[in-house]
């Protein structure tokens, strides 16, 4: 039996993910230490979290939460990355040091298998400048790398997303058609980041996917801003991921106020902001209030002070500008 | 209830039914205040049932997969709560974490594995200093339980637990505090810090009424206290009586015991089986009345139908002071055995002139105030800060520092005094890396000595000043120990009776000492003390020092008239000090752990291997209570102090001696094998051949002096002041002056003997010394002519250091 519409929760061994969902990014290893503080709290303010393949590699100890784990193609991006061909998928080459790493389907998807609650097949984005012919070569080969992922899934558990990458918004469609009727758990669409200047040409792309599989949960890559996450969850979009609410907070600042920064955050205090900054997102509520932080000294440094009544005596809390104890619903 | 929060209500499943709960417990329950998700400060009466309150709080978390902790003040009760609450919440690892555990005996539960940490505030004080070894619980903890939560105001233990509160707070922002107390003047104010909510109720199970007994004259009141204890025993009462002192204590519940009434003492000097046998005998009502310094005001259940306050002034280390009305209402709070009593009674018993004590009963509690306001111990949690590594800038501990206490209630030394005074003793450096960004503050070596061993920072500065000191290749292992209960942490701190002044001074004349070889102007000053509190510090290093000599707590104990839980308490707190000492004194392993920018001006190190060996050997002296001869067995490897102990037991007292013995012998030893043996022989004679088994073996009574006492007949402090006495011939006897008191001394069937208490010790007194002098005797003379051509082995006397004006 087919549903007319996606579902409103999905099943994973670690828990149920209800929809709309907001998935954390995190990151294992030593580059962002400000992850190894926030992680533990992420049970508490999300149903799942999100690591690029990458940082997954990286981990020693496995969350208990659900994990999902994206295959790490935007790395085709970066300087130095090629990709190519291979018996009909597609691989990603990249260069360090002289170095050639190689990134194929196959290792993407015993690594989910081991690791992962719900994996991203391996795509590879279309920036908005690529000339055309290398944007539909990538298109296809991420297609086939998907259609592949799903033949050989071996553990049943696994939730598998296929990813919908495009140069445009009939490319995006076309996408997606290749997936429809093909028993995926759900559909991913990347290369939205570098669009999301052109925000009405991001829905469209969203609406075009959504038009196509009518009844998958939908997720795009990316985009967390929480006015963003908003407007994509109304337009039918089931869940979303970002980093940025970590990122936001080892600068200093907080979502409700990013023109404000705390210039010289210590690692509890970007801690604190990381958790009022997802909490937002996610629309959870905290037991704290990152005011005093932002707005109960003059050690903060900011590019607008207008409309803000800063409390004069350092260090106590005031009462005049304070952020809410509960995110807005 | 107060507070602005509306609160739910919710049925819990894990709780009393309805009926059973008193009704504070109910109005709690009803309004759902534990589970309200905000901070709560509870303030009940003792036998309240906060301890219900608590479990109930700690089920709620645990049900929900999170852990908790509960912050006791005494070890004794977090032992006694470990094993209430392993049944309780059985199913759950229940975890205990005191000072017992963790350097030589593993924790039961670990930190990782345990749902429910009890712990002392010492204890998270130390798991936040340390917290990235702590990571992996510390996030998981919903609940932070804080008994006794006055303990906030407390000089010594209060910023400990502030420090403490503040980091784990910053550290899991979820955590939610849940403070109990019976006695807060300002519960609303601790919980606007907490930003929480907060309760009182002062419904009582078992009401209590109020009276006193006024005396003339201070002789009145024994009679006093055993016509009152009587009474309450002879109607089926028990009587708990609270003293200002472990003597009183004794003296007191001796004359009960003498006036027919079942009586016994409780205190911090009792071993723990002792204390626990009298609780045992308490409430099994064999004993009905205990007499009991503050130890038991916190914590343990033992009520009564009668608390008599017995003293109503305390000693603050220099004067006395009336009782505080929270420490008397703690005591107070004791009074009324629920199921047995329908009324408790609080008995003060005070001069007749006193009209404060009728304030007592109203109840107005004293407002717990902060005691990082004190600027040594905001040094301390300063460091704390920025040795953890979650303050790096001078902002960031301004606004870790604006969450505290002290900031809320404006009593915040100012951090950049603070701050200023650490980076010139070297403790903390500066370090400017980018002209845009604040300098980072880092800790020096001696700093994170400091936070490492939980030292306050002056503690770690005077014993590197000490180290540094161009006398210091001369310290000998007294000195050392001297050093070392001079400081800070020195605890307990043992004082000296003046009737024991001659006897300690006969001792320390014993001692090669190159501070005492100094002036008495000096010692003050090598030492930063001086009157009582300074003869406090030589007895106690005195005791220390006899405790490597016998390695017997009882028979230390015994010799210098305090308790064994004090000689113990005392070698535990000198070997963390004595940890630090080693730190400071061994070069660091990589030059570039020190920049050049934290070069303090006093911490460098002046001295060779030898003090280095020496204050590492004293460590392990006290550490296992052994001698200077016995230690050298730890320099072989495998061998620690409780083998050196077995081996000097089995006849092996050195490492000379080891190396010497052959496996089989050596096997006998328990734990060890021939073959263990065989490598230890061969590793000591190696060792053998470039140190010697007598190489902390110290001659001469001073830096000054050369002649050994061993080769005195007599104590030549003794002597010295015998020099001084008047003897007149009295008919059969002697009557000798010049001291405190005139003294008999007579004939005996062998020898001398004198009416002075030190004679009666055993000693021979110096009133005895003075009669022999007096007739010429020809053995004191010759030592008097030897004495003379050397200096004197103490330029000082004991008793000009009692007479001094004590000034901290």
């Amino acid at each position: 039996m087919t549903h007319s519409k996606p579902p409103d929760h999905i099943n994973t061994t670690r828990g149920v993910i209800k929809f709309p969902a907001y998935f954390p990014v995190t990151t294992f290893g030593d580059k962002y230490p400000l992850d190894d503080l926030v992680r533990p709290y992420l049970p508490r303010l999300a149903p799942a979290i999100m690591v690029s393949l990458h940082y997954a590699r990286q981990m020693k100890d496995r969350p208990t939460m659900p994990m999902l784990i994206d295959s790490g193609g935007f790395a085709s991006l970066f300087d130095g990355a090629r990709v190519v061909a291979q018996r009909g998928f597609g691989v990603l080459e990249t260069t360090h040091d002289e170095k050639v790493e190689v990134l194929h389907p196959k290792d993407v998807l015993e690594f989910q298998e081991q690791h992962a609650d719900l994996a991203f097949t391996l795509d590879f984005p279309v920036p908005p400048s690529m000339d055309p012919e290398e944007g539909k070569r990538r298109v296809e080969l991420t297609i086939a790398n998907a259609r592949w992922a799903l033949q050989n899934r071996r553990r049943k558990d696994l939730l598998l997303y296929a990813c919908v990458q495009g140069w445009d918004v009939d490319s995006f469609r076309a996408c997606a058609k290749a997936y429809a009727g093909l028993p995926f758990d759900g559909l991913a669409i990347g290369g939205m980041v570098p669009r999301v200047s052109d925000f009405k040409s991001v829905l469209e792309i969203v609406d075009a996917v959504r038009a196509e599989v009518p009844n998958k949960p939908l997720h795009v890559f990316g985009l967390g801003k929480p006015g963003l996450v908003d407007t994509l969850f109304k337009r039918g979009v089931q869940s979303v991921d970002s980093s940025s609410y970590v990122k936001l907070a080892a600068d200093g600042r907080l979502w409700g106020q990013p023109a404000v920064k705390l210039g010289d955050a210590s690692p509890t205090e970007r801690l604190q902001l990381a958790l009022c900054n997802l909490a937002m997102a996610t629309q959870r509520a905290l037991p704290l209030s990152a005011a005093h932080l932002m707005f109960g000294s003059r050690l903060w440094e900011s590019r607008n002070q207008a409309g803000l009544d800063i409390a004069t005596k350092p260090g106590r809390r005031t009462k005049t500008a304070t952020q809410p104890l509960t995110a807005p619903t | 209830m107060q507070g602005t929060v509306e609160i739910p209500a919710k049925q819990v499943a894990t709780k009393r039914p309805s009926a059973e709960l008193n009704p504070p417990q109910r109005e709690i329950d009803d309004q759902g205040l534990l589970r309200s998700g905000f901070s709560v400060v509870l303030q009940l009466p003792t036998g309240s049932g906060k301890t219900w309150l608590a479990e109930q709080a700690i089920a709620e978390v645990l049900d929900q997969g999170q852990r908790a902790i509960y912050l006791t003040p005494l070890r004794a009760l977090a032992n006694e709560l470990l094993e209430r609450w392993s049944t309780r919440f059985r199913g759950h690892r229940v975890g205990v974490f005191t000072g017992e555990f963790g350097q030589s005996q593993a924790y039961p539960v670990p930190f990782e594995q345990a749902d429910l940490l009890i712990m002392t505030p010492e204890r998270l004080d130390a798991c936040t200093r340390h917290w990235r070894s702590h990571w992996g619980w510390l996030p998981r903890v919903g609940l932070l339980v804080v008994d006794e939560l006055h303990l906030l105001g407390d000089k010594g233990r209060g910023p400990r637990l502030e420090g403490a509160l503040l980091r784990t707070r910053a550290l899991n922002p979820f955590l939610r505090v849940l403070g109990l107390s019976a006695t807060l003047g300002n519960r609303a104010e601790l919980a606007d810090w907490l930003e929480g909510v907060h309760y009182h109720s002062d419904w009582r199970q078992v009401p209590i009424s109020w009276r006193s007994e006024r005396f003339k004259r201070a002789a009145d009141k024994p009679g006093i206290l055993i016509a009152e204890a009587r009474r309450c025993v002879d109607e089926g009462g028990q009587c708990l009586v609270f003293v200002q002192s472990r003597r009183r204590a004794e003296q007191l519940s001796a004359m009960l015991s003498e006036a027919g009434i079942p009586a016994g003492h409780h205190h911090a000097g009792l071993e723990s089986h002792q204390r626990q046998k009298l609780e045992v005998e308490y409430r099994s009502g064999a004993t009905r009345v205990l007499v009991s310094t503050g130890t038991l005001e916190m914590g343990l259940n033992l009520p009564a139908r009668l608390v008599v306050l017995y003293d109503l002034q305390y000693f603050d280390g220099t004067d006395f002071k009336p009782l505080p009305v929270n420490t008397v209402w703690q005591r107070a709070g004791r009074a009324g055995r629920r199921g047995l009593d329908d009324r408790g009674e609080v008995l003060l018993i005070g001069p007749a002139w006193d009209r404060e004590i009728d304030r007592y009963a109203e109840g107005r509690f004293e407002r717990i105030t902060s005691g990082l306001a004190d600027r040594r111990a905001l040094a301390e949690q300063l460091l704390a800060e920025v040795s953890s590594g979650l303050a790096r800038t001078r902002p960031q501990l301004h606004r870790r520092f604006a969450q505290s206490l002290a900031a809320h209630q404006d009593r915040l030394p100012n951090i950049d005094h603070v701050l200023a005074e650490m980076t010139e003793s070297g403790m903390v450096t500066e370090v400017s890396d980018d002209d845009e960004k604040a300098p980072r503050l880092k800790a020096t070596r001696l700093g994170r000595i400091a936070v490492r061993q939980m030292l306050a920072p002056v503690t770690v500065l005077s014993l590197a000043r000490a180290f540094a000191d161009e006398g210091a290749p001369s310290l000998k292992l007294f000195d050392i120990l001297l050093a070392c209960a001079a400081t800070e942490d020195c605890e307990p701190r043992i004082p000296a009776d003046f009737e024991e002044l001659e006897d300690l001074g006969g001792r320390l004349a014993k001692q090669p000492s190159s501070y005492l070889a100094r002036s008495v102007g000096e010692l003050r000053q090598d030492m930063g003390h001086n009157g009582r509190r300074l003869l406090a510090i030589l007895k106690t290093a005195l005791i220390a020092r006899e405790w490597t000599r016998t390695g017997c707590a009882q028979t230390v104990a015994d010799e210098f008239g305090c308790y064994v839980f004090e000689v113990r308490r005392l070698a535990e707190s000198l070997e963390r000090i004595l940890s630090a000492a080693v730190a400071i004194v061994t070069p660091p392993k990589n030059a570039e752990q020190t920049t050049s920018e934290e070069t303090p001006p006093a911490a460098p190190l002046v001295e060779g291997p030898v003090l280095a060996d020496r204050v590492r050997a004293l460590a392990a002296m006290v550490a296992h209570g052994v001698d200077e001869q016995t230690v050298t067995l730890t320099y072989v490897s495998g061998i620690g102090g409780t083998l050196a102990r077995r081996l000097r037991d089995a006849g092996i007292e050195d490492i000379e001696d080891l190396a010497q013995a052959d496996s089989k012998g050596v096997a006998q030893v328990r734990g060890v094998s021939e073959s263990r043996a065989a490598c230890w022989i061969e590793e000591a004679a190696q060792i053998m051949t470039s140190r010697s088994a007598f190489s902390l073996r110290e001659f001469g009574m001073s830096g000054r002096s050369t002649l050994s006492t061993l080769d005195l007949p007599v104590d030549p402090y003794r002597l010295r002041r015998a020099l001084d006495l008047m003897v007149r011939r009295q008919s059969d006897a002697y009557l000798v002056s010049g001291g405190l008191e005139p003294h008999r001394v007579e004939s005996a069937s062998v020898g001398l003997r004198c009416d002075c208490q030190g004679f009666e010790k055993g000693h021979e007194c110096k009133h005895v010394l003075a009669v022999r002098l007096s007739q010429n005797d020809a053995q004191l003379r010759l030592v008097v002519e030897r004495l003379s051509s050397e200096s004197s082995p103490l330029d000082f006397d004991l008793i000009q250091l009692w007479f001094d004006r004590d000034k901290p």
